[in-house]
């Protein structure tokens, strides 16, 4: 890392250009279009959340908020915690503690660096960690190895037997930070009742966990609430994704970022449900006018991902499909249901969604333990990927409820879990009938395939396959 | 060491095996040290270490397994789809890491394009990746799933008495390899790294009843013997799984002895044992999830330090050599930690990268080891 | 005494020839498919220049991926222990050495004395190495010695893949191919280089004076991005050519070993 970059604190660096760039159209549009050019590597992806109208603005607010709460989680007498995209900070709000999601922060910290986050990769590898490791940790871990940012302290995360790439860079920056460290494990079968047992006695060792590392018990009330918030959240979420199987699509293709970015912030929090609300009452009125969200007007095919997006060029991802009359039908990330979701039965795997029980402590922590078990990844890549419930009932039936015209991965080269299994997925999801393509780039990283690169090898699948005139 | 053992370590389908077939037994693989060995052969069944030593070629390993793999499993898959595990009955996968989890799938979609290479008795294993009072119940739960699923696959019944002799027979061949350990850490070693190694591998690839008797003889003869290793440059070899031979062979050349080790195919298996009074499959199981020690084991990297360093000073280790195979991210990083805590201690590292098995590029490893050593001869200079 | 290094590299072999403390003769050549003619070739050279045989030499040390090809040579060094040696001779001041070869890259602490610390050493592939510039300058259609220049001229370097060899050179040729100026893909490549370099560097802990051996130290844009990332000067040497630094090593070993000391 070169020695300027660490001169400056990362997450007051991020908060301060969030929080600007949340008010940046509190002004006029003359005042905004001439601020824009005094920030000429975060106006991309300003303008890219601003053309999203009310919902873009709510989600930099929500960015802003969450950097905020990082910096300041020591004078205000709350504790930090690590934790990974696929761990549901809801217990951890209901606790005071403010989440460090390495992941989010990976993604967020692209927006308006320069370098996007080549120098905290790199960091991880120059501070003894394995540059084949995922590139999703390692873009904000640098930074917090290196000392650059507000303490951690605490490190939990919930991916052994899901991800132990992932389980593995928590470990490692536990052990680097000497900070203390609590995995939740995962058993391989999702829907089971030994599943069920173990994970809720290992949700219990980690409230206890909690609880020592902050000094105070946990509040049955505050917890109440939260889940309150998180089931109101999964009406409108439910609601949202019901929309996005109307042709044409109502949702533009950025809301599935701000959908799933925003979960995996604040679930349970009203910063996230500001957000969902914004984005509930656009997606409500296209589907009343019946228009497409594209900014062509016009939905030539829909395209799932089966796995994650890409998250550097400014959201260039998502405006290339737009561009394209391409409707982004989002991917893993946010596709997981309560059970009263509308389209459950359209799904096929009623037993894979969960359930909110706030009535006592025991059914709360029932709750916690089986949605947090039905988080991306750790819902269905936990075990064999034709298991049942596993990946490939997962991709087809979202393919199928989402209308897709085609199935397309992208991951990380860090990805040993998806890249143990993706060639054999591509050939059942091929057999299914969805043209099926595998993208090699890095979703983190731009440096492994450039974007002009990536986007020439999708307009030739989407050519030869003819998906696309 | 005798023909028998350097045939187990060095040859897949190996004259035991041969011979153990051709009466009519049995054979379950595993693929990780996480497995119960004493189980199988309370059944009757040989317990036997799945490998990827000997794959020449990653032609089948690469159709199923995507670019950013390990190539330890890819090797395992390359010799299952060449038809060299045929003479499995039955196959054990567990998520001992990522990579390793995802045989399951690629063998078994591979034995949709090649018949046969699938063994029938096909069980997929779950090791929890900590130890408290919950994960110890599951494990119990599971190696009782996979008591009964052997007992109903095969036709067997696997009677208490048995698993406790079984116990006893496996403690035992751990006692005598501590005793083999004892002629490679002392101050004239005996016995190489090379053949510690083969020592070792041979007993997960024939019937442990006769290896122990050899491995006994193997100990008697080293003892008598007055070859030894004084003067060269003592090594600990430290990382990813490793059944090559001659991957130490390459590191001893003339000059080194490899005198110490935590390799998972290496002297991790007799780090303990098997307690041989009350319930056996409560003893099998806190000893394999307990101390059975690997980086798949997340936020236990300290005891491994301890572990290291504990070995490190009975040995009298000069340097260790921290390898990981490529995309090998669980030791890879737990190397680097490594080497920042032991060179703190005093302990030269030297952190290598490498592929697995005949892929390994000799001409730069050497290198590496050989300016290590220059590195290790200076300090001997020094003090 | 007169000692001589012989260092049979990937893509160069050297060679040098040490009097008493000073540099005799020197030669360089194009590495040829079998180290020992390689070895041959380029020791006759230097020493046809300074009017000797090997039968005047009284030790020669090898070096490089071929050094126990080579016929002539007394004795053997690996590349770290001779290019820590020669760049201590070359820069007393020198504690941290990174030496740019053709297939590898290695960073090398030394000690007040020049003894060697610790080292590292690239073993992935070919990127972070000479045979990565050379790749990418055949693409661009210029000379490796042009490439390190062109980065001074370059207004916005690209970005490049730094991961793959393979992959960069697509990228490359998407870059040519959408007329971006060969100055600014130049400098990308550079950038990339030492932006690789860089994270070695950091990692084994990099030490004042930090100099630069092997072919690449001559690459000026190289040298310029990594000063940038280390956020130091690297120390020019002058006394000899930083791509000998492993033969100076070698002939200097030679020496020590006729003394009595081992290197």
């Amino acid at each position: 890392m070169r020695p300027e970059t660490k001169e400056y604190r990362f997450d007051w660096m991020l908060w301060t250009m969030f929080l600007a760039g949340s008010r940046l159209k509190n002004g006029t549009e003359k005042e905004y279009q001439n601020t824009l050019g005094y920030v000429p590597y975060f106006s991309g992806i300003l303008e890219a959340l601003y053309d999203t109208g009310a919902p873009g603005k709510a989600f930099l607010e929500c960015l802003a908020k969450y950097t905020e709460n990082i910096v300041f989680a020591r004078e205000r007498g709350r504790k930090t915690a690590a934790t990974s995209f696929c761990f549901s900070p809801a217990i951890l709000h209901a606790m005071d503690i403010d989440p460090i999601c390495f992941e989010v922060i990976s993604v967020m910290q692209t927006f308006p660096y320069k370098r996007g986050s080549s120098e905290f990769l790199d960091f991880c590898n120059e501070a003894g960690f394995t540059e084949t490791s995922c590139s999703s940790q390692r873009g904000s871990m640098g930074a917090f190895l290196a000392g650059m940012a507000s303490e951690i302290d605490m490190i939990v995360t919930d991916t052994p037997g899901v991800c132990d790439t992932n389980a593995n860079a928590f470990a490692f920056a536990a052990t680097y930070l000497k900070k203390p460290f609590f995995t939740l494990d995962i058993p391989s079968v999702l829907v089971d009742g030994r599943t069920d047992e173990f994970q809720l006695a290992d949700f219990r060792a980690l409230i206890e966990f909690l609880e020592r590392n902050t000094g105070k018990k946990l509040d049955e009330d505050k917890l109440r609430d939260v889940l309150r918030e998180m089931a109101k959240q999964d009406d409108m979420l439910n609601e949202l994704e019901d929309l996005a199987r109307i042709v044409p699509g109502p949702l533009p293709g950025a809301f599935n970022l701000m959908i799933y970015a925003s979960r995996f912030m604040f679930t349970g929090m009203k910063e996230c449900t500001a957000v969902i609300e914004a984005m509930l009452h656009v997606a409500r009125e296209n589907a009343a006018k019946g228009i497409s969200a594209l900014s062509g007007g016009v939905e030539n095919m829909r395209a799932f991902f089966c796995y994650i997006d890409h998250y550097t060029h400014n959201m260039d991802f998502f405006k290339y499909f737009d561009e394209r009359g391409i409707c982004y039908q989002g991917n893993m990330l946010s596709r997981s249901w309560s059970c009263d979701a509308p389209h459950v039965d359209a799904f096929g795997t009623e037993a894979a969604a969960y359930e909110i029980d706030t009535t006592d402590l025991d059914s709360m922590l029932r709750s916690i333990a089986a949605q947090n078990s039905r988080m991306p990844m750790v819902k269905s890549i936990r075990g064999p990927y034709d298991a049942p419930d596993m990946w490939l009932q997962d991709t087809l039936s979202l393919a199928k409820l989402y209308s897709a015209d085609c199935v397309i991965y992208n991951g990380t080269p860090g990805c040993r879990n998806t890249w143990g299994m993706v060639k054999l997925l591509a050939r059942d999801t091929e057999k299914a009938g969805f043209p099926t393509f595998i993208m090699y780039g890095d979703a983190f990283d731009d440096r492994v395939e450039s974007w002009e690169a990536t986007k020439d090898r999708l307009d030739e699948f989407f050519r030869v396959r003819r998906l696309l005139a | 060491m005798s023909d028998l053992l350097m045939d187990a370590a060095n040859n897949l389908n190996n004259e035991s095996i041969r011979e153990w077939k051709r009466a009519g037994n049995r054979v379950v693989g595993y693929t990780c040290s996480y497995v119960p060995d004493e189980l199988f052969f309370a059944a009757g069944i040989l317990p036997y270490r799945i490998r990827g030593f000997g794959a020449t070629e990653a032609t089948i390993g690469d159709t199923y397994f995507g670019p950013f793999i390990c190539s330890l499993p890819k090797a395992m898959l390359q010799l299952a789809g060449e038809g060299r595990y045929d003479f499995l009955d039955g196959a054990i996968i567990t998520p001992g890491c990522d990579a390793m989890r995802r045989l399951d799938e690629c063998w078994r979609k591979a034995g949709e394009d090649i018949d046969g290479i699938v063994p029938k008795f096909f069980f997929h294993f779950g090791v929890p990746h900590k130890y408290a009072d919950y994960t110890l119940k599951w494990f119990v739960e599971e190696i009782i799933r996979l008591k009964t699923a052997v007992e109903k696959h095969f036709g067997v019944t696997i009677e208490q008495e048995k698993l406790l002799d079984a116990i006893r027979l496996y403690n035992r061949s751990r006692d005598l390899l501590d005793r083999l350990d004892e002629l490679r850490t002392c101050e004239a070693p005996a016995v190489s790294g090379t053949d510690a190694l083969a020592a070792v591998l041979a007993g997960t690839a024939m019937p442990h009843d006769e290896y122990t008797k050899r491995l006994d003889g193997f100990i008697q003869e080293r003892k008598s013997n007055a070859v030894n290793y004084r003067g060269r440059v003592r090594l600990m070899l430290v990382g990813s799984a490793s059944d090559d031979v001659n991957l130490v062979r390459l590191i001893e050349g003339d000059r080194v002895v490899v005198v110490a080790d935590n390799l998972c195919f290496g002297s991790r298996f007799q780090a303990d044992r098997v307690d041989e009074s009350g319930d056996p499959i409560q003893a099998l199981a806190r000893r394999y999830l307990a101390r059975n020690d690997c980086p798949r084991m997340f936020g236990e990297y300290e005891s491994r330090l301890t572990t290291l360093m504990d070995k490190a000073a009975r040995a009298g280790v000069e340097g260790v050599i921290l390898q990981n195979i490529r995309f090998c991210d669980l030791h890879g990083a737990e190397n680097g930690l490594f080497e920042r805590d032991l060179e703190a201690a005093g302990i030269p590292c030297l952190r290598i990268e490498r592929e697995y098995g005949p892929l390994v590029e000799t001409g730069r490893l050497k290198m590496r080891v050989d300016a290590f050593l220059e590195r290790i001869w200076q300090r001997r200079k020094a003090s | 005494m007169i000692t001589a290094g012989c260092d049979v590299g990937s893509l160069t072999s050297k060679a040098v020839i040490l009097k008493d403390g000073r540099i005799l003769k020197t030669a360089i050549i194009k590495s040829r498919p079998k180290p020992a003619d390689s070895a041959v070739e380029v020791m006759n050279q230097a020493l046809s220049q300074a009017g000797l045989s090997m039968g005047d030499i009284s030790s020669c040390v090898g070096t490089g991926y071929g050094r126990d090809r080579i016929p002539f040579v007394s004795d053997t060094a690996t590349e770290i222990a001779c290019h820590g040696r020669g760049a201590h001779w070359l820069v007393p001041s020198a504690r941290t050495v990174i030496d740019i070869g053709g297939q590898d890259c290695k960073a090398i602490r030394l000690d007040a004395g020049g003894g060697m610390l610790k080292f590292t050493a690239n073993d992935k592939c070919a990127s972070g190495t000479g045979r990565f510039l050379e790749v990418m300058a055949r693409l661009l259609g210029i000379e490796l010695s042009e490439i390190g220049g062109m980065s001074a001229e370059s207004k916005s370097p690209i970005t490049l893949a730094s991961a793959c060899t393979v992959w960069a050179q697509a990228d490359v040729i998407q870059h040519l191919n959408n007329r971006v100026p060969v100055a600014d893909i130049a400098a990308g490549i550079n950038n990339a280089m030492a932006a690789r370099m860089a994270i070695i560097v950091n990692g084994i802990g990099c030490e004042r004076d930090v100099v630069m051996t092997g072919g690449v130290a001559k690459n000026a844009g190289v040298v310029a991005a990594l000063e940038k990332m280390l956020g130091l000067r690297i120390k020019r040497i002058s006394r000899s050519d930083p791509q000998l630094a492993g033969a100076i090593g070698a002939a200097l070993i030679a020496v020590d070993r006729e003394k009595g000391g081992a290197a």
